[in-house]
């Protein structure tokens, strides 16, 4: 992955990671984009389930706090990558 | 599917449709992202028990679970923004004291107060109640850190033998030179700054750089920022129950990764730091 491509996936997670916590309806098509730009990457698995639980229960306020953990997991992923760090 | 994850409780999540097992799996690879030393301790610097005006919550006991689900020793605990009636905090810093009580070993309390509303009586209360610490959200309760008020507050803590955690992530004003400004009148403060100083981190960096008694918490920190800092300027910290453990744990291992930490700073990071803090040894 290049340094862009995990500028991508870092822009498009801390979107989605602001989305969440103000509990805005566009968290689910941030995270569903971040997860496309993350795939193949150390970051996919965590920002697709984040992106999969948001699609099945997105009221649900366990349900968001758990999909704010794994945004973040995923965010610090491809931040670590972007710096030259990650896996 | 019974038990705590993602600091959630597991049927809960179960029950929306999440798939567990992935979940449990992540958690997992989470965690292990941090990698310690044998003997090491972890000890959380930043945990809220109680309940959130806005609805966030964390009771003792599900702390705990949470704390032996991911290995960590003790946590620092305080209330959330729950000032109650008085405007004080004093019932949701009884709580927290008693709470402490109940976990001996696993929950170090601090208090919070509000500057402005019987802080002096307040923090006194808890001292006598064992509060080992001081936690002040200038956002919440609307204060500025180098007003006479907080500066007063701060001073009080430092006679005590306390830290003071500030919150220092979400919130519009400039940090630095309100934080230069209080420690050239408390210059003796031991000062933990939430959430990495991520609400104007380059100037409270700076300003840190002259004061080795002020360190900065992993909680919901930005990982460049992390990584910029030096280690025995770090605490790490959850900020439960708005984070949780597991990434909490995964934002320092990947932080250590990108700025090359060795086992001796990360046993710091991990408790040495907060440990010297607190006026005891090291982690």
């Amino acid at each position: 992955m290049s340094t862009g491509d995990a500028l991508r996936v870092v822009t498009l997670a801390a979107q989605a990671e602001m989305a969440l916590v103000r509990r805005d309806q566009v968290a689910g098509p941030l995270l569903a984009q971040a997860s496309r730009a993350a795939a193949g990457t150390p970051a996919a698995g965590f920002l697709e389930e984040a992106a999969a639980m948001v699609r099945v229960a997105p009221e649900r306020e366990a349900v968001r706090q758990a999909a704010l953990s794994l945004c973040r997991m995923g965010l610090q992923q491809a931040q670590a990558r972007a710096m030259g760090g990650g896996p | 599917m019974s038990g705590r994850l993602l600091g959630q409780d597991a049927s809960v999540l179960e029950a929306a449709g999440a798939d567990v097992k992935a979940l449990r799996a992540l958690e997992r690879q989470a965690v292990g992202t941090v990698a310690l030393p044998a003997g090491h301790r972890v000890v959380d610097a930043h945990v809220h028990l109680g309940v959130d005006r806005d609805g966030h919550a964390l009771a003792a006991d599900d702390l705990v679970a949470d704390l032996d689900a991911a290995g960590i020793d003790a946590a620092v605990a305080f209330p959330p923004d729950e000032p109650g009636p008085g405007g004080d905090f004093r019932h949701a810093n009884d709580r927290v004291a008693e709470a402490a009580d109940r976990h001996a070993g696993r929950i170090i309390p601090f208090c919070r107060v509000d500057p402005a509303v019987g802080a002096e009586r307040a923090m006194q209360h808890a001292h006598e109640f064992g509060a080992r610490g001081l936690k002040l959200h200038p956002v919440a309760q609307r204060f500025a850190p180098e007003s006479d008020a907080c500066v007063q507050v701060v001073r009080h803590a430092t006679e005590l033998g306390w830290p003071v955690l500030f919150h220092a992530g979400f919130g519009a004003r400039p940090l630095g030179p309100a934080f230069a400004a209080l420690l050239e009148r408390v210059p003796t403060a031991r000062l933990i700054l939430a959430h990495g100083g991520r609400g104007d981190h380059r100037a409270l960096a700076a300003v840190a750089a002259g004061y080795p008694d002020m360190v900065f918490d992993t909680s919901i920190a930005a990982l460049p920022d992390l990584a910029a800092l030096p280690p025995e300027r770090i605490v790490f910290g959850s900020d439960r129950p708005y984070g949780d453990h597991a990434q909490a744990l995964h934002l320092v291992g990947m932080a250590a990764r990108v700025a090359g930490w060795d086992d001796r700073a990360m046993l710091g990071v991990m408790s040495g730091n907060l440990m010297r803090l607190l006026g005891g040894e090291g982690g």
